[in-house]
């Protein structure tokens, strides 16, 4: 498929030169055109260019101005020779025409055609202007030529009035055509082309031409890269080092000039122009021109000539170029041109432009399901994310005022028409919307459009059923709520919904969605575990109100789950009115199993201080104990642990009212509970009555001893262990396991007796076999505690000499008061023979020391009081 | 447009466009198709960014240079028509930009040869394994366009076609299964005649062989039609060439050999 890269039109129509004029060569500077003809004229020409607004008849050519070419005659020159003028060079920041005609290079004014006195090149077989000289010299222009006589070439620098031979270097064989750049040239041989660097004479070979091609081109293109002509019409690039970056472009065979126009290459044959691009060397335009002999590019503009007239090829606009390769879904070319370009064109507008392709290049990639490619477009043209939304329908917020850019990237109206109503199609695209907003939403693309691209993402994961839908709307998120609401809501996505709404802090909304969803009347299978996060959702809240306004559904939910909206609130709102926990209290009473659960949750783990609330549980313990026991068929793992919850408290907590509870298990067989009551009320007695006569429990007594007389002092702690001792031998004559209770206790315990008072009680009979452990434990104790009080007063007696002997020390040498000594707190002698020594040494008046001793101010060398003293 | 598919264009130009064949559609699916659009934009509009190394399939016509390089780069095969002049296509391999020179094996252009070997890295030699004659041409005419390769170029040794032969099983198109059937016709080139060759061409550049990669390593057969060993060839040629780059890099030697900018210098030490 071709594009319209250019127009050919004429510039001066052959009934403007005079009948029978032969162009041989032309050159174009600025406006100046001057020609060379086979009967040695030159003609000076002046090139204007004119804008016309096209005449609406003609083709529509849409709506860019119609650019079009008028020659003026301005001089004319018979050089006066019979042959033809063969190149012509203008330099024009000398004012200079270079002019060759029978091997000789003669330089003219460029204004009047008038030769000047400066001397002639003779033997010259063709010359060209080095495009790129390193000397860089404004004043002077580059020539290189190729010596019709000797095998050579010459580098000439010629200024406004004198011409200087550089150099000369020889060439492997005859040289036919040349061009320049730098130090290079490019030559062609008889059947090859070459690269010479004039400085160091060095060759480089490039490839090989058939001689018996019509005539070898060699045409600079950009800084040191040539185009050629080679083998079979094609058009090879080459640069000086030898190599070819660029595929070659395919000519027709006898091609008989080449004209760059970046990015185009064109050649002219004999019947046609072809139009290249070096950007993917495709054949982009063919334009019909027979008789043509020059085509030739100057300074940018490329001009073709027959031997009587001479055409401009202008350039079509890059944009309408571009457009028509973008209407033609060509997108890679498109955006090479428009990227090739971008030396053209003024920086602020290519930019505009660029991006303005690139976005409808996304289109186009998106349209033909190309997302990696159309996204890249869309990410790297800034593309307002909502163009792309819009192509899906509803999915805009209905509030958005988004309008599309006028005129429009693409040709869609929405997603139905591109995919022609393909369902797959429609989802492969909604995928990718998908992606791609869940990419961008956090980046600045959608600045300012957050509502619209959080919106979108909402409905598109509802609509797929997608599980980041609930990652979305518990994260930070502009969803525009009730477009969303009545989306989510279509969809059935209820618990998202509920969501939406919390996160738009309506959370009674969300409740009341949420709790018609475990009622059954709303569907939405999303979380199995509802109930437990609305339990969750309200011990969380911060409104009162709603709280206290779903207690009730809850409890009756579940007791056990739901009396966490009270146990797992945070603790400053115990504190506060709404949640004081007698308010709870009296409000549970309707809820035994929370009650319970709620005063466990005050007593055991708040540990509240509270006589209340610790007798209350008990009784409630007590209440469970019973309930359990009057049950047809009590459970008895149950009753044993709830026995346990009973006694712990019972004995861990000094809150409860003993008496009532004491009366609230009267006549029950809950004893050991009883034994805990009465060990609360120091009934030791009784308690231990219980525990040994009624349940025989021998090692529940000796616990019961033992942390009965935690913490209490060691007569405490032997008196309990000895009325434990008692209690058994009391029945020890009945009941032999009461003796070996009684003498187990002894062994195992003889640091808990006195001694001496227990030997005095036991019987007569017993052995001292039999308590030997007892015996010997006892007197390892006594004989313990008797050198612990000896070290003691040996301690006591060295620290009472060692402050003997400080006092005697103080005392030992007399003080002398004179005239000289001063008080050492206010710097004054003493008028009285009084005086107060410090240990130190220093002395003071009475006053300033009762002073001193208040301000403390050198009160630290005295001795502190010791206790022990 | 008829015949373009939906990837987008490296710069190729190849076929006759008589034809009405035009592989303006080629792109790698090398997995990063995103980037490489404006990668390879950049490349084409900017001439400054040139490819880190050049890799050059010589080989005579019709042994299917073109196929073998349309299958890697495109995962599949098609009717192509004979070069014309040459094409390229840019590949990203890793971080680096790799240019592969499909050249044309026609007589007529053998002279453009020795400017596409002209600083490459690494050259396939391509050859029809159901035609002697293709193996011989690569040592009589084509061996020496590569003297204005790199002194380094790693060489490879191809014989494409194996699914014609009675070695290799149509059926099984998949890569690496080369089960035994018959009704084929007889391989004209084995591998050792390959090996062989790579040897004599070691010889000739006058490389040791104890330093260069082992005949065995760099000696493939391929199908382009089936795809067989097609990856391991580029891969491999790859893989053997990417550490030159690193090593050229390191001792700060630019790949491309730029005369312009050597020679300038040269000469200013000749002056003074
Ligand atoms: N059976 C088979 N045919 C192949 C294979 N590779 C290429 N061909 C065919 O061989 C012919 C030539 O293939 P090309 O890839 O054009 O050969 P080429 O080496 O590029 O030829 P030139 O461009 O002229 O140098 C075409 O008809 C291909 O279809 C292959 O692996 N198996
Ligand atoms: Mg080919």
């Amino acid at each position: 498929m071709s594009v319209q890269a250019f127009r050919l039109v004429c510039a001066s129509e052959r009934e403007q030169f005079p009948q029978g004029i032969h162009i041989e060569c032309l050159e174009c500077s600025g406006h100046d055109l001057y020609l060379g003809t086979s009967d040695c004229v030159i003609y000076h020409l002046l090139l204007v260019e004119q804008q016309l607004s096209e005449p609406t008849s003609l083709v529509q050519q849409t709506d860019q101005p119609c650019t079009s070419f008028t020659t003026t005659q301005q001089r004319q020159r018979q050089l006066g020779l019979k042959k033809p003028i063969c190149e012509l060079r203008a330099a024009s920041a000398l004012s200079r025409l270079l002019v060759l005609c029978d091997n000789t290079i003669s330089i003219l004014c460029s204004e009047s055609l008038e030769p000047l006195p400066a001397p002639k090149i003779r033997g010259v077989l063709t010359f060209t202007l080095n495009e790129n000289p390193v000397s860089g010299d404004p004043f002077s222009v580059e020539l290189c030529l190729i010596s019709s006589k000797k095998r050579t070439v010459q580098i000439f620098s010629v200024g406004q009035e004198r011409v200087q031979l550089i150099r000369e270097v020889a060439t492997p064989e005859q040289a036919c055509v040349i061009a320049a750049d730098g130090l290079y040239l490019c030559l062609a041989l008889s059947s090859r082309y070459i690269t010479l660097n004039y400085n160091t004479g060095h060759c480089q070979d490039l490839f090989p031409y058939p001689s018996d091609q019509k005539k070898p081109i060699v045409k600079w293109i950009s800084r040191q890269e040539f185009l050629l002509a080679g083998p079979s019409g094609l058009g090879m690039f080459a640069t000086v080092a030898g190599i070819t970056q660029r595929a070659p472009v395919r000519w027709s065979d006898n091609v008989i000039g080449a004209a760059i126009s970046f990015p185009y290459v064109l050649a002219l044959d004999e019947e046609f122009i072809t139009v290249h691009s070096m950007l993917d060397q495709q054949k982009k335009q063919t334009l019909p021109f027979k008789e043509g002999i020059i085509l030739q590019d100057f300074e940018g503009r490329v001009i073709v000539a027959s031997c009587n007239g001479v055409y401009v090829l202008i350039p079509l606009p890059l944009e309408k170029q571009i457009q028509d390769l973008l209407s033609s879904q060509r997108v890679e070319e498109a955006l090479a041109l428009a990227k090739g370009a971008r030396r053209n064109i003024p920086k602020e507008k290519f930019q505009v432009m660029y991006r303005r392709i690139l976005q409808q290049a996304g289109f186009i990639q998106f349209a033909k399901l190309q997302f990696l490619e159309a996204k890249e477009l869309f990410r790297s043209s800034q593309l307002d994310i909502r163009e792309l939304i819009s192509l899906y329908p509803l999915m805009l917020p209905s509030s958005s005022s988004f309008i599309r850019t006028h005129p429009p990237l693409h040709e869609y109206a929405d997603l139905n028409q591109l995919t022609r109503g393909d369902q797959e199609k429609v989802n492969k695209c909604k995928r990718f919307l998908m992606t791609y907003l869940s990419e961008i939403r956090s980046t600045e693309v959608a600045n300012g459009y957050q509502e619209d691209v959080d919106t979108a993402l909402l409905k598109l994961y509802a609509e797929a059923n997608h599980e980041s839908l609930l990652d979305l709307l518990v994260s930070e998120n502009s969803c525009e709520v009730s477009d969303s609401a009545s989306w989510l809501e279509k969809h059935k996505k209820y618990f998202a919904l509920g969501l939406l709404y919390h996160y738009n802090k309506q959370d009674a909304a969300a409740l009341q969605i949420w709790v018609k969803i475990i009622n059954g009347e709303l569907e939405d299978s999303t979380r199995p575990d509802l109930f437990e996060y609305v339990v969750d959702f309200l011990t969380f809240s911060r409104d009162q109100h709603l709280v206290w306004q779903y207690a009730d559904w809850v409890l009756q939910k579940s007791e056990q789950v739901g009396v966490r909206i009270f146990t797992k609130r945070s603790p400053e709102e115990y504190t506060q009115n709404g949640f004081c926990p007698d308010k709870i209290v009296s409000y549970l009473c309707k809820y035994h199993k929370a009650l319970l659960l709620f005063l466990e949750h005050l007593v055991l783990e708040k540990m509240l201080q509270k006589e209340k609330y610790h007798t209350h549980l008990a009784v409630l313990y007590v209440e469970e104990v019973q309930r359990l026991n009057a049950m047809d068929s009590p459970d008895i793992e149950q009753v044993e642990m709830q026995r346990g919850r009973l006694q712990n408290l019972l004995r861990q907590s000094d809150l409860y009212r003993v008496h009532l509870l004491i009366d609230k298990i009267k006549g029950t067989d809950l004893h050991m509970e009883r034994a805990i009551l009465h060990g609360k009320l120091e009934e030791h007695g009784q308690a231990l009555d219980i525990l040994v006569h009624h349940l025989k429990n021998f090692a529940a007594a000796e616990n019961y001893c033992v942390w009965n007389s935690e913490g209490r002092d060691t007569p405490y702690r032997q008196h309990l262990f000895q009325l434990l001792l008692s209690s058994y031998l009391t029945f020890a004559s009945h009941d032999n396991s009461f003796l070996v209770a009684a003498v187990d206790l002894l062994n195992n315990h003889p640091a808990e007796f006195d001694a001496a008072s227990v030997l005095r009680l036991l019987p007569e009979n017993w052995s001292v076999q039999l308590l030997s452990p007892f015996l010997a434990g006892a007197m390892r104790e006594h004989v313990h505690a008797l050198r612990m009080s000896q070290i003691t007063i040996g301690l006591a007696k060295a620290e009472n000499v060692v402050y003997k002997q400080e006092k005697l020390n103080l005392r030992e040498k007399p003080i002398v008061l004179s005239d000289k000594k001063y008080c050492s707190v206010c710097r004054n002698p003493f008028q009285e023979p009084v005086f107060v020594r410090y240990p130190s040494g220093q002395i003071v008046h009475t006053h300033c020391a009762t002073k001193s001793h208040v301000n403390s101010s050198i009160g630290v060398h005295l001795p502190k009081p010791n206790k022990q003293t | 447009m008829s015949q373009s598919h939906d990837r987008v264009a490296v710069c190729i130009w190849n076929a006759v466009p008589c034809r009405g064949e035009r592989l303006d559609a080629t792109g790698s699916k090398d997995g990063r198709p995103g980037s490489d659009v404006m990668q390879r934009l950049w490349f084409q509009t900017s001439s400054m960014k040139k490819p880190d190394l050049k890799l050059v399939l010589l080989g005579d016509m019709n042994v299917g240079k073109t196929s073998l390089l349309h299958r890697y780069m495109e995962r599949r095969f098609q009717d192509t028509v004979s070069t014309v002049g040459g094409a390229f296509y840019l590949k990203q391999w890793g971080p680096y930009n790799i240019s592969i020179w499909d050249t044309a094996g026609r007589e007529q252009f053998h002279g453009l040869g020795s400017m596409y070997c002209r600083a490459a890295s690494a050259v396939i030699l391509t050859y029809d394994v159901s035609n002697m004659q293709s193996l011989l041409e690569l040592e009589d005419r084509f061996l020496g366009l590569t003297d204005t390769a790199n002194d380094d170029c790693i060489f490879a040794v191809v014989g494409n076609k194996i699914d014609l032969t009675d070695d290799y099983d149509s059926e099984s198109d998949m890569e690496g299964e080369r089960p035994r059937t018959s009704s084929k016709i007889r391989k004209q080139v084995d591998l050792e005649d390959a090996i062989a060759l790579y040897k004599r061409i070691m010889k000739y550049k006058m490389l040791d062989e104890n330093v260069v990669p082992a005949a065995e390593k760099m000696c493939f057969e391929t199908s382009a039609k089936t795809g067989y060993n097609v990856d391991g060839l580029f891969e491999g040629v790859f893989n053997m060439v990417v550490p030159l780059i690193v090593k050229k890099k390191a001792s700060g030697h630019d790949e491309t050999v730029n005369l312009a900018q050597s020679k300038p210098e040269k000469s200013k030490n000749r002056c003074c």
